[in-house]
């Protein structure tokens, strides 16, 4: 699966579609989820019950499709093998991880692509967190599976160190690599306030914004002036509710993120972000259900 | 023609009964709550832990997800009574960290909420040590004076060897002594709600005092403890 020299020419000859076309096509597709010019997406990190896992992809796109949802982002662990096992070090795992991407395939991710193209999903971005233990070939292998999958970005959460490193590498498998925030305010290396993002993202015009707005709020970042400010960088939402003050995370429209505004200066600015729905507030409904009270709500918002 | 009538009415309310459970089966998130315990206090201190949040980083009976603390093995879980360690630290959540996610603050919980969170930690953390402990592959060999020394500082002052629990080693044997003496009977009894039963102190506190320290034996404890009580036949 790894691209060679020949290969990246070949690509290059025939042309990388630059991120803000690949993005502009998501507009131009109509999908399931695309809802009064707002294109919406699950994070599928939702379906709290379900393990993020080889085995339950069947079931991640029954319940994709049950939501009416017809876009992803895809987490790496719904398409590679665990290695963890009674008597596996967490070292000895790792190690086998690092071996099987950097010798997967291209046929097994285009395999992956078919089940979510067959029931109307696309990937739009793979989620992976990338950390100083993953070699560059790792990183090669893994951004170039986003490639294979359909996805036109590769997201993950990690701080300016890491995003610094990375530079080199999504112009290399013509895709974007998406920089997503946290509330950590106490680190200062990470993603977490709107000074922060503007300093990954001067570092690689490659490099696109993943707001998490449940985050952004409760670091008390201003979610609808970041938007304003750098909706050029952004390529999508995670959306969901918290609370400022390192706040809880809540139900939507319960909490301080500003979603029904986010999602209007979506619309009324034709912006192609797409809008990535994602809880993390407890609820005794099943996942499917919680799922769809988010969606409605944000359906709402837009009528 | 009344019988008809009768039956008509029965079948009625049987059918807005099974669609009124169907409802609740869709809808109720038993894949991930489980099925409901018969302790219904329990049962609501599970809820809230799942409401606010918790059960998705913490594990719903404390099997750590992702980078969230571990709280079956916490010390600082191990050492709280009724919440006075959990409490504060739940109000004030931890924005100092080094973890990419902060434990977020919960000030805005009633007293009654924080209580239910605090209430399911614990139940779950005894519970989840207790498997730890009976289930260990390789179970490890106690020593019985380490086990009488145990007992002497922490059980003695509520029972005696020669006193309620003379001839123990003899009623059980192995993994049925550890288990007997790790979760007596009284644990897993719900609370009563009778006037006459709702202050027994002594109930309440041995529940309390055995749950604390199932919530703490290390598997040393444990196994040494239950080559003491064998000694006493």
């Amino acid at each position: 699966m790894t691209t060679t020299r020949r290969d990246f020419h070949k690509l290059v000859l025939t042309g990388i579609p630059s991120i803000s076309m690949a993005v502009a096509q998501i507009q131009s597709k109509p999908n399931r989820s695309l809802i009064n010019g707002v294109q919406f997406g699950l994070q599928p990190f939702c379906y709290h019950d379900l393990a993020m896992n080889i085995q339950n992809r069947a079931e991640l796109i029954r319940r994709l499709v049950q939501n009416g949802m017809g876009m992803v982002e895809l987490h790496a662990t719904w398409c590679e093998p665990r290695f963890d096992a009674p008597g596996v070090s967490a070292k000895e795992a790792r190690q086998k991880l690092r071996e099987w991407r950097v010798s997967a395939p291209a046929e097994y991710y285009r395999k992956i692509k078919m089940e979510f193209d067959a029931a109307g999903i696309t990937i739009f971005t793979y989620y992976v967190n990338i950390s100083d233990e993953d070699t560059d070939a790792e990183i090669d292998t893994t951004l170039e599976a986003a490639k294979i999958l359909g996805a036109n970005g590769a997201v993950g959460s990690y701080g300016l160190n890491i995003a610094h490193r990375l530079v080199p590498f999504p112009a290399r498998h013509g895709i974007f690599l998406g920089l997503h925030n946290h509330d950590n305010l106490s680190d200062p290396d990470a993603f977490n306030t709107e000074a922060s993002f503007e300093k990954g993202l001067s570092f690689s015009p490659d490099f696109k914004a993943t707001l998490d707005t449940r985050h952004f709020t409760a670091a008390n970042g201003d979610c609808v002036g970041f938007l304003e400010r750098h909706h050029e960088r952004v390529s999508s939402v995670h959306l969901g509710d918290r609370r400022k003050n390192n706040g809880r995370s809540t139900p939507f429209g319960e909490g301080d993120a500003p979603i029904i505004e986010v999602l209007r200066l979506i619309r009324d600015n034709h912006w192609p972000i797409v809008a990535l729905l994602e809880f993390e507030h407890g609820t005794l409904r099943t996942e499917v259900e919680e799922v769809r009270l988010m969606f409605d709500f944000c359906k709402r918002a837009l009528a | 023609m009344k019988q008809l009538f009768r039956m008509i009415g029965v079948l009625a309310l049987a059918t807005v009964l099974a669609a009124a459970q169907s409802v609740s089966k869709e809808t109720y998130d038993f894949n991930f709550i489980g099925q409901p315990l018969p302790d219904t206090v329990l049962q609501h201190a599970k809820e809230t832990f799942v409401l606010f949040g918790c059960a998705y980083c913490h594990g719903l009976n404390l099997v750590t997800r992702g980078e969230a603390t571990d709280l079956m093995h916490s010390r600082l879980v191990g050492q709280d009574v009724d919440g006075n360690l959990i409490r504060p630290l739940l109000r004030a959540g931890i924005p100092q960290t080094a973890k990419l996610s902060p434990m977020p603050q919960f000030s805005d919980l009633s007293d009654q909420q924080i209580g239910a969170l605090v209430l399911w930690i614990h139940y779950a953390r005894s519970e989840g040590r207790f498997k730890e402990l009976t289930e260990a592959k390789d179970p490890l060999v106690g020593d019985a004076g380490k086990g009488k020394a145990y007992f002497d500082q922490k059980c003695a002052s509520c029972h005696s060897g020669s006193g309620d629990l003379a001839g123990v080693g003899k009623k059980y044997s192995g993994a049925a002594l550890k288990t007997a003496f790790l979760k007596p009977r009284t644990l897993d009894r719900p609370r009563s709600w009778r006037v006459d039963e709702l202050h027994d102190a002594k109930t309440v506190v041995a529940k309390a005092q055995h749950r604390a320290l199932l919530e703490n034996y290390s598997a040393e404890d444990a196994s040494n403890v239950t080559a003491f009580l064998a000694t006493l036949k």
